[in-house]
């Protein structure tokens, strides 16, 4: 409608530039009107710009490089062909290179201007030409539903690791037209199915090492260590010894071959090692406690006292008990009296968690900690002190040794680990395939019916296609025939199963009333929102009944599910996308300039997040609660990070914060801050911009390509928000960083690792550190005009944003249920989930009630 | 014993007293008989770096042009090649706008936006076009080579530097031990019994293929066309099983310099060693015409001591980062170089060797940082006849398709044009 492209080239530029602000005013007047809203427009009064700076080459008649603005709509959403007339208008003045140098520039005011407007409305414009309607496109199961589901079908965890991760292709792993399908991926599909079945049906403890009681092995660390130290101790002292003789011998090169050493040089650092490393290893000897157990020392050149458990192996599997009986040394500091627990396959090593070690050297405590060892998998258990990322450690000792003396503080001493082998157990779910067969039944019959009743509930209840069934049996005689036993040749037809279309897809029929789902599509739809897993029997069973559709039995079902231990699956899975936390892992933090953030605080970061999430939605919880509140919910990891005190323990749980502290909302968690940075220094930008995207619902347009790089700073040593202020230099940048950076400064009181501080301390020079600081300026304002001047004030800013959060929440709930960007078509439910959950201060369960109860939720 | 004498193992007993044909191509053995000597096989390779280069190292200076210039420091390593590879600056692909995507329009040019209605579109790599003429007499079509956890080296939505026909993306071997087996590791299981195991496969498929038309017939058509994909891939691994049946009793060949099983646990830039080695012996014995490898960037530099990730060198270069930056630039092109040194030693029947009929692309999307025009590209080997020793600076807006076409052209696949393509770089090339 806003089309502007006269049809007389004679017609002068004037009349055209008044055709475009009519347009414009007519468009103003009727703001209600829903076609109005669906498209992405540049203000008309920015023909003028290109009157002035452009027209002389790129009108009508010159058309130089066949570029003609005279002509161009200035409704941006008209079709691709002006979306991408448009992109290059931005192109080409983000790089510079329009207008040409040796022509008329724009005013840095001019260029701000109309840059602003134009990658806003380009991202707008983008969204409409990609609105695919309303239509969600038939979605496969994604790797991590793909993971669950078939835990729930097998009770065996499958090794997704051949399977593209789908949270890489789009905003949500849900969307169904970013879900692709390959070849290889089919086979992936049987290959990972097989696998899983095999382990699924295979008899529990196979392969003989395992007893039908409890089994336990014990690891004295002193067994080995010992010996370990002793020897590192006598190569130290024989090394010594041959640098004195040779010294005493005259020293040289030729002198050295002599005492064992390849020249002069080797020779001559000996000492230096023998000085640094010794001490410590002297001093282990020396402590009567390692004659019974060993300490936790760390050491750079024969690795860290490390406890590894005998190997668990792959047909294991089940619920084991790792037992270590340990003292700490009290007078070390608190970080160091945590066990690491973590499990190793060759190289890739898993952590699975932190306990605290209360007892002292001399009444040392016994620590449990149980494991699920998964079938398949050979791992070993490994007990040790906590560790930092990369060569953290080994520079951190080194940092220890200068302060006092030997290195890295011990922290515990372990006197023993043991691991306790539960007795194998059968697995429920096999049991529920190969159910029990009713006497007299032939056993052909009873296999086509195991395989019929396995492809239904792998089908979420849905028909299955009797041509297929004949082919499944078909499949399963002949492998018989061959001479497989009944289980390998199950294992077979029931890959088969988990890799065809209506296992993988959510097929959803079109038979039916309008575009309604059926019960038991909806079903699938609830249960994989809320669990990323398939419908149980009792919402299988309502579905069937036809009652799900009821409006009171859908949210008595949805109400069940969220309070289901499964529901962890949604928080975990729309939390990390949702708030862009793959951020957390993309960095390494220096263990050197960060000794107390390490992979302990990381993965405790993490899980605050989500246990604040899951917190909010049990006790339904206002949404501005995860804004600004006065508890947070963390562990005895992050308490201690944070400098509360009184929290025992390792579950997560609501602790109150001190008045005036700066925990409590997300914007105070360690994880946002880390998030914000670079593993070095905290970025202004990075953490604006995720305000805006993720609390106040104001997404800045994506960083344009191609923009000049600005080097003159690059030198200098600056505050990350002096840093910033080049960013004000170039219209390019300023027109969306004057709307980003000043959030950032709010948030400068937390460094890259989420401490607060009142001075910024940055660390330059190669060879020696050179210190410099700032005092941190938190002053800043919002792009509204809203100031704020320190941290607590920002705070209070962005959670009067309630209600902007709330319609980001809501956009971003559409889009992962539903299973397809958040198109302009759904404003209106937005806008009413919103409304609707208003009075209970929008809490999560009653927007995902509002979401579940809405006609889109329920249609294809 | 005498029973035990299989028409494999008179196969390989003759091997050791007559010369059978090195390569091991059905076209070769086709016309190994005739009298003329056969032109070795036109090859091509790209290499995908990810996350660009060091902005202003990498390229020899601007003006700096012709055969000449002045090379990039940062490069020393290739130097000892200079007469044998070009680089080509300038070239760019139009619809190119994400930032932190070397790899996803690295080889296709497409325009993401093209299709209403969808958010994410992409065409056929170049690549993929070539392996359908290059790959007929091979037994695998193309070889797609990866690193693993490359999510985070800067290389953008894809599961390799390939995309197929539909504009999906086509998956890799992400480890050298994986590509390692495809390539070479033979069977030892009978005949018969693959035989048996590809009519296996047949019936899964036909089983699975049921289940996908009864659902088809109870969606949607828009959601059939989503479905297509599944129909597609069946249809996929029914050609490759085809050939592979053609395949069944050819021995895979061992190439002139066995290689060994490689380990399980290598990383980085051993890794890229390692592949570089599967793919000379790969060529060696004519497995495959096309490979395409989206190298590490990552854990690359980590195994060199970076203590920093790929995607905070990419983004502030300067002090520290730099200098990685600087020692990854330095460690591609050790890798090219090594590279080139096995193409140049390994001969073709006809006294020629692999890189005389080879062409190699090594480059990315990504210039530095968000940059996304000048993408870096250096062309060597000789395989399509692009002129080598040359710095060569393009057109403004020249686009990288016409690079791209250039070389299919130049190996021998017809294509009148590619992508974007407004023509080849044939004037640059002759320059």
């Amino acid at each position: 409608m806003q089309r502007v492209k006269n049809s007389l080239p004679c017609i002068s530029v004037l009349v055209f530039v008044a055709a475009v602000s009519c347009s414009c005013l007519a468009a103003e007047e009727k703001v209600t009107d829903t076609a109005e809203a669906k498209s992405a427009a540049m203000p008309g009064k920015h023909f003028a710009i290109f009157d002035k700076y452009c027209l002389e080459c790129h009108d009508e008649l010159t058309e130089k490089g066949e570029v003609n603005l005279e002509d161009l709509s200035f409704t941006i959403s008209e079709n691709i062909q002006s979306a991408e007339s448009w992109q290059k208008i931005l192109n080409a003045l983000n790089s510079g290179e329009m207008p040409p140098e040796d022509e008329k520039q724009l005013t840095n005011a001019e260029k701000t201007e109309f840059l602003d407007d134009l990658s806003n409305q380009m991202v707008m414009a983008r969204s409409i030409l990609s609105d695919s309607g309303g239509e969600i496109t038939l979605r496969r199961l994604n790797r991590r539903e793909y993971a669950n589901t078939l835990e729930e079908l097998l009770g065996v965890e499958p090794d997704v690791s051949s399977l593209p991760d789908d949270q890489a292709s789009s905003e949500f792993d849900t969307m169904g037209a970013s879900l692709f399908f390959s070849s290889d991926q089919l086979e992936g599909y049987l290959e990972t199915a097989r696998r899983a079945v095999e382990l699924s049906l295979k008899p529990p403890g196979t392969g003989g090492s395992k007893k039908k009681e409890p089994e336990i092995s014990r690891i004295e660390p002193e067994d080995f260590y010992n010996p370990h130290y002793l020897a590192l101790a006598s190569n130290l002292l024989d090394r010594a010894q041959r640098v004195y003789s040779w010294r005493l011998d005259g020293k040289g090169d030729e002198g050295a071959k002599k005492f064992g050493f390849l020249d002069g040089w080797q020779a001559g650092r000996q000492l230096n090692s023998f000085d640094k490393n010794y001490p410590q290893v002297a001093k282990y000897l020396a402590a009567p406690e390692n004659k019974t157990g060993a300490a936790l020392m760390v050491t750079i050149k024969d690795g860290f006292t490390q406890i590894k458990l005998p190997q668990v192996m792959w047909n294991q599997e089940g619920k084991h008990t790792i037992r270590v009986r340990a003292g700490a040394y009290e007078d070390d500091p608190n970080r160091f009296h945590y066990l690491e627990f973590s499990r190793r396959d060759g190289q890739n090593a898993e952590r699975l968690g932190w306990r605290k070690v209360t007892g002292s050297l001399r009444k040392p405590e016994i620590i449990e900690f149980e494991i699920d060892h998964p079938p398949g998998k050979n791992l070993a258990y490994w007990v040790q002190k906590r560790t930092h990322e990369d060569r953290g450690d080994k520079n951190l000792w080194t940092v220890y040794r200068e302060e006092n003396g030997y290195g890295t503080p011990w922290g515990i001493w372990v006197d023993w680990a043991e691991i306790e082998m539960a007795a194998a157990t059968p697995n429920p779910a096999a049991g529920e395939i190969l159910f029990e067969k009713p006497e007299g039944m032939k056993d052909s019959d009873y296999y086509q019916s195991v395989i019929k009743k396995f492809a239904g509930r792998a089908f979420r209840g849905a028909e299955v296609d009797p041509e297929f069934l004949e082919k499944l049996y078909a499949r399963f005689n002949a492998l018989r025939s061959e001479g497989d036993n009944p289980n390998a040749a199950l294992t077979q037809t029931l890959a088969i199963v988990l890799s065809s279309p209506s296992f993988l897809y959510f097929a959803e029929s079109v038979e039916g009333a309008g575009n309604t789902l059926t019960d038991r599509e909806l079903a699938v739809r609830l249960s994989y929102f809320l669990w990323s897993s398939p419908p149980d029997g009792k919402l299988l069973a309502l579905a069937k009944e036809g009652k799900l559709s009821d409006p009171e039995v859908l949210k008595e079902q949805t109400d069940r599910l969220l309070s289901s231990p499964k529901a962890d699956h949604f928080v975990r899975g729309f939390v990390y996308q949702w708030l862009d936390m793959h951020r957390l892992g993309m960095f390494s933090f220096a263990g050197r300039q960060f000794p107390d953030f390490d992979n302990a605080v990381r993965d405790s970061a993490r899980e605050e997040i989500y246990e604040t999430v899951h917190h909010a939605m049990r006790e339904q919880l206002p949404l501005q609660t995860l804004l600004k509140s006065d508890f947070v919910v963390v562990n005895d990891v992050l308490a201690d990070y944070y400098g509360l005190n009184k929290v025992k323990g390792h579950e997560f749980r609501r602790v109150e914060v001190p008045k005036g502290s700066p925990r409590g909302g997300l914007l105070g968690t360690v994880a946002v801050a880390a998030m914000g940075s670079d593993g070095v220094r905290s970025s202004p930008v990075e953490r604006g911009a995720w305000v805006l995207r993720h609390l106040i619902n104001n997404p800045p347009p994506p960083a344009p390509p191609n923009v000049p790089q600005l080097s003159r700073l690059e030198d200098e040593i600056l505050s990350a928000r002096e840093l910033q202020k080049a960013h004000q230099e170039q219209p390019q940048c300023a027109q969306c960083h004057l709307k980003i950076d000043p959030i950032g400064y709010g948030m400068e009181n937390f460094d890259a690792s989420g401490r607060w501080r009142d001075i910024e301390v940055v660390i330059t020079g190669k060879k020696k550190a050179i210190r410099t600081e700032f005092p941190v300026e938190p002053a800043g304002k919002l792009s509204d005009g809203t100031e704020f001047d320190s941290y607590l004030a920002l705070r209070d800013v962005v959670a009067d944003r309630t209600e902007d959060f709330a319609m980001g929440l809501t956009e971003a709930l559409i889009a992962y249920g539903l299973g397809r960007p958040f198109g302009f078509s759904d404003q209106e439910l937005a806008h009413q989930m919103v409304e609707k959950t208003a009075e209970e201060g929008y809490s999560i369960p009653q927007i995902i009630h509002s979401l579940v109860q809405s006609k889109t939720f329920q249609s294809r | 014993m005498k029973s035990n004498l299989t028409r494999r193992a008179v196969l390989r007993s003759s091997s050791a007293t007559i010369a059978l044909p090195f390569l091991e191509s059905f076209g070769f053995r086709r016309f190994a008989s005739a009298a003329e000597a056969v032109a070795p096989p036109k090859r091509m390779i790209w290499l995908g770096m990810g996350f660009g280069v060091t902005a202003d190292k990498w390229f020899p200076e601007r003006d700096d042009t012709g055969a000449d210039y002045k090379f990039p420091s940062v490069l020393k390593p290739l130097e000892k090649h200079r007469k044998d590879l070009s680089f080509v600056q300038n070239l760019m692909h139009q619809y190119s706008q994400d930032g932190h995507s070397g790899s996803t329009f690295w080889l296709t040019g497409a325009n993401r936006y093209a299709i209403p209605g969808q958010s994410f579109h992409n065409t056929i790599s170049v690549d993929q076009l070539a392996a359908e003429t290059l790959g007929k007499d091979t037994r695998f079509t193309s070889i797609q080579l990866c690193a693993k956890g490359a999510g985070s080296d800067g290389h953008g939505p894809g599961l390799s530097l390939a995309w197929n026909r539909r504009g999906k993306p086509v998956s890799g071997l992400d480890t050298p031990v994986a590509a390692f087996h495809r390539l070479f590791s033979d069977e030892s299981t009978p005949l018969e019994e693959r035989q048996a195991r590809l009519n296996e496969q047949r019936s899964v498929l036909d089983t699975v293929m049921s289940d996908a038309k009864s659902v088809g017939k109870k969606i949607s058509k828009s959601d059939n066309d989503k479905l297509d994909e599944y129909f597609q891939s069946v249809r996929e691994i029914e050609v490759r099983l085809s050939k592979e049946e053609q395949w069944l009793d050819v021995e895979k060949k061992t190439p002139q310099n066995p290689v060994k099983e490689p380990g399980e646990s290598l990383e980085g830039y051993e890794e890229m060693g390692v592949m570089a080695d599967l793919m000379v012996a790969a060529m060696q014995v004519d497995a495959t015409r096309v490979f395409t490898y989206r190298m590490p960037v990552d854990s690359m530099i980590s195994s060199l001591g970076a203590e920093m990730s790929a995607h905070t060198m990419s983004h502030y270069s300067h002090g520290e980062r730099r200098d990685v930056s600087e020692m990854r630039d330095i460690h591609n092109a050790k890798f090219l170089t090594a590279f080139i040194d096995k193409m140049k030693d390994s001969r073709e029947a006809d006294g020629s060797s692999l890189f005389d009929n080879t062409t190699v692309t090594m480059g990315t999307n990504l210039f530095s940082v968000h940059t996304l025009k000048n993408c870096p590209t250096l062309v060597t080997g000789g395989g399509s006849g692009f002129t080598l020793g040359r710095h060569i600076h393009a057109d403004n807006k020249t686009p990288l398709c016409n690079l791209w076409l250039f070389q299919l052209k130049g190996s021998g696949i017809e294509a009148d044009s590619f992508g974007d393509s407004t023509g080849t770089l044939e004037e640059l090339s002759i320059a």
